[in-house]
């Protein structure tokens, strides 16, 4: 006989006869956990608490008496709140609820730390429905859908207008230059060309012209495809390792240095002193994501960001690449520790936190996009001018880095390439053979390199 | 027997009556052993716990290929669509790769029973029995669909998938908890694999780690980690010289100074190591960052005015051995004033009767009787900088780039903290054996150079 089940545990039928007689009161404690969360970011969690009050008063107007109670823990950075995530799984002390990279769907699904999130929800019924199929596919890994989008964003780059005014550019020639950047007629060397000119004619200080991301972060990822790399093979699904498109990433920015328009010390900057240097007007071009612009509103002081700052995709580097961003959204997952209906709960209560209304609160507060396509009816984040232009102007464009149990091992290589490079440890050509090697060793016929 | 009994009790006439004197001897010694034991047992648990297990754990951890993918406590055998197109590309026959990956959901009386068995209602069964039977589905998201239109289904979207399971005939995506329970389920959809494709089956889905050496080999091979030894090997002496000299310079200079004067200075000394770890680098911080105080200070003087700490490599290196060379200094300075205190006063007092400078007295009476706490000092804060990161973490976090990056540090970043969550544990202990052997060699050569079983010879005559 040839059918095999899916193990189905004892207080599945607990559940089943629980669901007829449905006057016992249920306490559920549902714990939340969420990385890269600043206060403007705060709806990741709060959202799942207004969630909770939604679904008590839909209990109650079944006549259920349904208490839960939710707890939550956020990390501003990434790093450290990785790092609790793992070890937690190692403990088996997980919450309930993680929210964090749609890269670690993974990882954590290889070493069974989550459990697939339709197993629990229902994706034909609102407000699932209407969330955008690209977000699902990037929640999605091995032929499951692990996590529901928290949020969408887009990788942004940056010019400032007075900057680029002072060097001669006429109001109709900024306005134009989105458009150059995306056709690929304005590429990231013309764009040094550009910041140069503005060191040079003392319209920034030295080594202020480019301000690329000072740490770590997909943004990289964004280059590597400007000069033509593909992270992963569309056929057999395998990373790609692009050598040509790696030296040329490089190239560009141990270019950059030797111009003299980014120093060969950046790596490492940091974040405040980057926030306030761009909102006082401090840089030429520089490279961020939408969420940034809440931020530099909201906690840098700045106050007419659309009469200062021009946006765009982030350039191509050549003609073998194209101009290009990357999404890189956040995603709610269900941990498997606890009990089923623990994690049952929980995920009723990331559908609900999911619905336009809910969702556009953090879509506005935070400059994230929207994440379903009844979101852009809802007046609050329709109104909001950045949040449109982003996801009418960038978000098509956007694609996201793989889900890939080894991307972390090549992600990583990819970088200490980088500031080998950068920093002058090494030459570009030591650098890319370093981070082949090192991937090649690792991941081995995982692995294309082309 | 007999001969040797008469032999002995001619020899030592008394033994007979020994027993009897030597018994409580005995069993004092014993009881004395015994009570020795139990005064070092809490120590002896102590290191085991906290000293023996966790190198022990490290050297077993190197030699494994443990990530946060793995896990720690074992992995499970999972076959995914990852998994089945490997095994495709590795030239896999089509039948059994279709069999691997192949999901079926049937309605017949089989899986209806089996569905009543993990206690779907009897109601919601009858309309499944009664619209579906016999019908097959070729995705859970299809059948899902169908049984969403019976007015029995369950409310619950979770109860609703549960009963799902029961129809559901696939091995795809289900994790197998050892290899028994996988080859069963593998044997179920395709009878007739090979023991040599089994095998490969089963080693691909395995989710867990396994033994192996690579992490040495890729330590070996890749130049990082030249350049992060060299970094640490920089670090290491440049920051014990730094340490043991200013030390011994500011313990001479208490010294000499009056009472009062040396008692403030020598507290105002041991503010470094008094301060917490990361007050004591987020001051650093303030000092040495953009408009901080040197910044400030060398606009002022018309110096280069920038961020001293991240801004350049050497001003990066002169900021990371200061903010470490300070703490290990103040250390230093108690021993080595303590041990001042231990010479005789009347050897320097005949010293300047005999019209020694300083200077000479330094050299040719101090620094002589010092040598046992230079030693230790020496060795001490060498094992201690070989195996120390957090200051380093804290200030420069190994940069600008990765030129302020030590042993210890990549160690932990690798196993334990870094952006993209990709942990390997396995490669981080290896790394962290390594430091140890290097703290090893490193405590020998000081013990050598020092001549430590000279020091701690017995002396040849009794006093």
């Amino acid at each position: 006989m040839a059918i095999l089940h899916k193990p189905v545990v004892a207080f599945g039928a607990v559940l089943l006869g629980a669901a007829a007689v449905n006057a016992m009161a249920e306490d559920y404690t549902i714990t939340v956990w969420a990385g890269g969360t600043n206060q403007t970011s705060h709806y990741r969690v709060d959202a799942i608490v207004m969630a909770a009050e939604l679904l008590e008063r839909e209990a109650s107007v079944l006549g259920e008496d349904l208490n839960i109670t939710v707890e939550s823990q956020v990390w501003s950075g990434w790093d450290d709140f990785k790092q609790a995530v793992t070890l937690a799984a190692e403990s088996d002390t997980l919450p309930n609820i993680i929210v964090s990279g749609h890269e670690d769907i993974g990882p954590w699904s290889q070493a069974g730390a989550i459990r697939p999130i339709e197993d629990y929800v229902d994706f034909d019924a609102w407000p699932l429905n209407q969330l955008y199929d690209n977000l699902i596919d990037v929640a999605s890994y091995n032929g499951q859908i692990w996590g529901i989008p928290q949020d969408a964003e887009s990788r942004v780059f940056f010019f400032s207008k007075p900057k680029l005014k002072a060097i001669g550019y006429s109001d109709a020639q900024i306005n134009n230059l989105s458009e150059r950047v995306r056709s690929g007629d304005y590429d990231l060397y013309d764009m040094l060309d550009d910041v140069k000119k503005m060191q040079d004619e003392g319209v920034v200080e030295a080594g202020m012209g480019f301000a690329p991301r000072p740490t770590n972060g997909p943004d990289y990822w964004q280059f590597y495809q400007s000069f033509g790399g593909e992270m992963v093979d569309a056929d057999s699904g395998k990373l790609v390792f692009d050598e040509q498109a790696m030296t040329d990433m490089y190239q560009f920015f141990v270019d950059a240095v030797d111009m003299g328009v980014v120093p060969r010390t950046y790596l490492g900057l940091e974040w405040d002193d980057w926030h306030r240097n761009v909102a006082a007007g401090n840089y030429g071009a520089w490279h961020g994501g939408t969420w940034h612009y809440s931020q530099w509103t909201a906690s840098f002081g700045l106050t007419d960001f659309f009469d200062n700052v021009s946006y765009s995709l982030i350039p191509a580097g050549n003609k073998a690449g194209h101009a290009n961003a990357i999404t890189h959204p956040l995603v709610y997952l269900l941990s498997s520790s606890g009990s089923d209906d623990d994690a049952a709960i929980a995920a009723e209560l990331i559908a609900i936190a999911s619905e336009p209304r809910i969702n556009s609160l953090h879509a506005v507060e935070s400059g994230h996009l929207a994440i379903g396509a009844d979101q852009v009816t809802v007046p609050l984040y329709a109104n909001d001018y950045w949040t449109s232009e982003a996801t009418e102007k960038l978000l098509p464009y956007a694609n996201a880095i793989p889900n890939n149990a080894d991307f972390g091992i090549y992600w990583d290589a990819m970088f200490q390439g980088l500031e080998a490079a950068w920093t002058g440890a090494s030459s570009v050509e030591q650098a890319v053979s370093a981070a082949r090697n090192e991937v090649t060793s690792a991941l081995g016929s995982g692995v294309i390199v082309r | 027997m007999t001969n040797t009994a008469s032999v002995s009790g001619s020899l030592e006439p008394d033994v007979t009556a020994r027993p009897a004197r030597s018994e409580p001897r005995k069993r004092r010694y014993r009881r004395g052993q015994l009570f020795g034991l139990a005064m070092l047992a809490p120590t002896l648990i102590f290191v085991s716990v906290f000293f023996f297990a966790p190198i022990i754990l490290t050297a077993v951890t190197a030699f494994t290929n443990m990530t946060s993918a793995t896990g720690i406590t074992g992995g499970a055998y999972l076959i995914t669509p990852t998994v089945v197109r490997e095994l495709q590309q590795q030239g896999f026959a089509p039948a059994l790769v279709q069999a691997l990956e192949q999901q079926v959901i049937h309605v017949d009386d089989a899986t209806l029973a089996a569905a009543r068995e993990a206690g779907v209602a009897e109601n919601f069964l009858a309309d499944i029995a009664a619209n579906l039977s016999g019908r097959q589905f070729a995705s859970e998201r299809d059948f899902e669909r169908e049984l969403k239109q019976f007015q029995s289904r369950p409310r619950r979207i979770r109860d609703l998938k549960l009963a799902i399971e029961p129809f559901t005939e696939s091995i795809l995506n289900q994790r197998f908890g050892n290899r028994a329970d996988a080859t069963a389920a593998v044997y179920s959809v395709a009878p007739d694999v090979t023991p040599a494709e089994l095998d490969t089956v089963l080693k691909n889905s395995y989710t867990g780690w396994v033994w192996t050496t690579e992490n040495f080999a890729k330590l070996s091979a890749d130049k990082e980690s030249l350049r992060v030894f060299l970094n640490t090997v920089f670090y290491v002496s440049t920051t014990l010289a730094f340490n043991v000299l200013v030390a011994l310079f500011m313990a001479l200079a208490l010294f000499y100074l009056p009472p009062t004067t040396g008692s403030v200075f020598s507290a105002l000394w041991l503010l470094p190591r008094i301060t917490p770890v990361v007050l004591y680098a987020v001051m650093w911080k303030w000092f040495t960052w953009d408009n901080g105080f040197i910044a400030n200070l060398a606009g002022y003087l018309g110096l280069p005015s920038f961020n001293y700490m991240k801004g350049s490599v050497p001003t990066a290196w002169t900021i990371v051995i200061l903010v470490n060379g300070f703490v290990g200094a103040s250390l230093g300075m108690i021993l080595f004033s303590g041990a001042l205190r231990a010479i005789p006063r009347q050897q320097l007092w005949a010293s300047e009767v005999d019209g020694a400078s300083r200077l000479q007295q330094v050299r040719c009476i101090i620094l002589p009787q010092l040598r046992w706490p230079i030693m230790f000092v020496t060795c001490y804060q060498a094992l201690s900088l070989v195996g120390s990161y957090e200051q380093i973490w804290l200030t420069t976090n190994g940069g600008p780039g990765r030129t302020t990056t030590v042993w210890s540090l990549e160690a932990f970043r690798t196993a334990l903290l870094n952006y993209s969550g990709n942990l390997q544990y396995g490669m981080g202990a290896a790394m962290a054996l390594v430091l140890v052997a290097g703290g090893l060699v490193v405590s020998i050569f000081f013990l050598r150079l020092f001549r430590f079983n000279d020091l701690v010879e017995k002396p040849r005559i009794e006093l």
